[in-house]
């Protein structure tokens, strides 16, 4: 099945910092590969596998973004719900469950939608926030940063300690 | 009255009657609402209460009943320190495994074990060490877990009932009366007895019998290993040998002359002693630390500013004009004085919390004493009070703080316990088991 994957084709709207005063905006992948909130879960989990994606963002039809998915999820998707709750078992070493119980568990959700199952809470950032704030969120997330308009709610970009690397390498001294 | 309240000059020139029983209706519609946390309703009160002239400060802490504080901290820090060690996974996955993984067997043990787990720590613990284990069980059967969080939100505020540790109306009745351990037991247990074993008996017929497992799906629960379960065994042996001291010390309160409090304290600081003693001082506070954040301290609070405003409405007499009310609305017969406890406090509960309630209706009943004849023959009506109240919990999902719990875990589960639903069959159920609970009260005290 083909996931209604796109790459994110962002006309800019807030001004890339510049070289002096530079920005998320000036550090993020403009157009992110995402998923959409209506794909099946065994779209996104199919997706994630094959291109050892950690994590995707998840966006509406108009682009706004929605949270994301990753192999976080997919862990909870398997895992018995009553460890991974909030205020569950913290630890569950009598359980004897194989990895058929594990596929189980994936199969009783997979035709549901990932809005079903991403995280939504997701730490973010905006277009301006300066370039510091931005890779100081981008250590404690110690993930992939999606960057949305305040305004719209829209995914304007990802940054990735790649993307991070990738631009400080290039400037240079 | 108190030489402490004799000050009664109240803000504005007020009746303190009225202010404090304004203050008192407030914070009771404002605990109903529950757009604030009950904790801060209740500072806030006793504080009102307090500033408003009704009470000085000295007066204020002579109302706080440190037993029962001290007893219900010493208790969650005991469990705090006991949960670590795993126990309680091991003896309900244990339980389970003795039905041989049979759906309508696990319900039922599950049942006794929230009961009998209930009835030595508080409903709340209970109910937030039970209800996860009870939904990994359940995802391992593929069943519905609604008729066993079902049954175990029955099986809480029922075993609760029968002690003085069980449940909080108990420890408040108890301490304000004077009531031991052994008093609850002795009381209330009988009647606790058989109304477990009725309860079962709708749950059965509603969901029970339809419940199904596939031989792979018990197989599942019956793979599980509880000797995993315990995860420090040191701690276990330590945990086990405390708690059974200080259930041994409350069966012994009255001998040894000691109070609930100190021994459940005790109890905490020599469980706190030995379980930290192969740590360095650092790991030591870390520990502290971390135990002490599993003290429920929005409970604790919320118990100290009510105990300030009851108290304070209590000084103005105003309990007393309510006790004389109710006894002329019972025509002073003390049957239907009991009868009418144990109805009305049963419906309030299931309506409103039953902290508040019974907080109130102690010092209402201490007032009906002289009218009755003495505290002799108030005894009736404490059992009325703790039944009610306590059973009461059971008739709607806000009746009880373990309902909530409960509730809060099955939609974290994606199987919400919805308000109506829940009062549909928990009402019902309820007002049979305080119907069993009148003929007992009826047939053994009056």
């Amino acid at each position: 099945m083909q996931p209604h994957l796109k790459q994110v084709q962002q006309p800019m709207t807030t001004t890339p910092g510049t070289d002096t005063h530079p920005t998320a905006s000036t550090i993020m992948d403009p157009n992110p590969k995402v998923l959409f909130s209506t794909d099946k879960i065994s779209v996104g989990v199919h997706y994630i596998m094959k291109h050892r994606y950690r994590r995707l963002p998840v966006v509406d039809n108009d682009g706004r973004f929605m949270g994301v998915f990753g192999v976080s999820c997919l862990l909870r998707l398997v895992l018995p719900k009553a460890v991974v709750m909030a205020k569950g078992l913290d630890t569950a070493p009598f359980v004897r469950d194989s990895l058929s119980d594990l596929h189980r568990r994936l199969q009783a959700v997979e035709d549901e939608p990932i809005s079903l199952c991403m995280r939504d809470e997701m730490v973010r950032v905006c277009p301006d926030t300066p370039l510091i704030e931005t890779l100081l969120t981008l250590y404690k997330t110690r993930a992939s940063l999606p960057v949305v308009d305040p305004d719209t709610g829209k995914l304007v970009g990802v940054i990735s300690y790649f993307d991070v690397g990738e631009k400080v390498l290039a400037a240079g001294v | 009255m108190n030489p402490a309240t004799e000050v009664m000059d109240v803000v504005f020139g007020l009746d303190p009657q009225w202010y404090a029983g304004t203050l008192f209706v407030l914070t009771y519609l404002f605990i109903m609402s529950d757009r604030i946390n009950r904790a801060i309703v209740s500072m806030t009160a006793a504080g009102l209460m307090v500033l408003g002239g009704v009470l000085t400060q000295e007066a204020a802490l002579e109302g706080v009943d440190f037993n029962t504080i001290g007893l219900l901290t010493g208790m969650m820090i005991i469990v705090a320190i006991t949960r670590q060690s795993g126990v309680f996974q091991f003896l309900a996955i244990w339980s389970a495994k003795q039905v041989n993984g049979s759906p309508w067997g696990i319900l039922v043990m599950l049942s006794m074990v929230t009961a009998l787990l209930s009835a030595l720590l508080d409903n709340v613990t209970t109910v937030l060490l039970i209800a996860p284990v009870t939904l990994l069980i359940t995802d391992s059967l593929d069943v519905d877990p609604y008729p066993y969080l079902f049954a175990e939100i029955f099986a809480a505020n029922i075993g609760g009932a029968a002690t003085l540790i069980g449940d909080p109306p108990n420890i408040m009745i108890g301490t304000a009366v004077g009531l031991s351990f052994n008093d609850f037991l002795f009381n209330l247990g009988p009647v606790v007895a058989v109304l477990l074993p009725a309860m079962m008996i709708p749950i059965y017929l509603i969901w029970g019998r339809k419940l199904v497992a596939s031989s792979d799906a018990r197989q599942r629960v019956m793979d599980y290993n509880e000797a995993d379960a315990i995860t420090d065994k040191r701690l276990l042996w330590q945990s086990m040998l405390v708690l059974a001291l200080v259930i041994t010390g409350f069966i012994l309160a009255n001998d040894i002359h000691q109070e609930p409090a100190t021994i459940a304290m005790f109890g905490a600081a020599l469980l706190l002693l030995i379980s930290s003693l192969p740590r360095s001082p650092g790991e030591q506070s870390e520990q502290l630390e971390y135990i002490f954040s599993k003290v429920e301290w929005i409970t604790i609070f919320f118990f100290v500013g009510l105990f300030i405003i009851v108290y304070g409405v209590e000084e103005t007499g105003l309990m007393e004009l309510l006790a004389s009310k109710m006894m002329e609305m019972t025509g002073g017969d003390p049957e239907l004085t009991t009868i009418s406890i144990i109805w009305t406090s049963a419906i309030a509960s299931a309506m409103v919390d039953n902290i508040p309630f019974v907080a109130t209706m102690i010092p209402i009943i201490q007032n009906m004493g002289g009218m009755l004849g003495g505290p002799e023959e108030l005894m009736p009506l404490w059992w009325a009070l703790a039944l009610g109240s306590c059973l009461g919990g059971n008739g709607s999902l806000v009746g009880a703080s373990a309902n909530l719990i409960v509730a809060g875990f099955a939609e974290r589960a994606g199987q919400p316990i919805h308000f109506l639903r829940f009062m549909l069959i928990a009402f019902p159920l309820m007002l049979g088991s305080i119907a069993i609970s009148t003929l007992y009260i009826y047939l053994r005290y009056l």
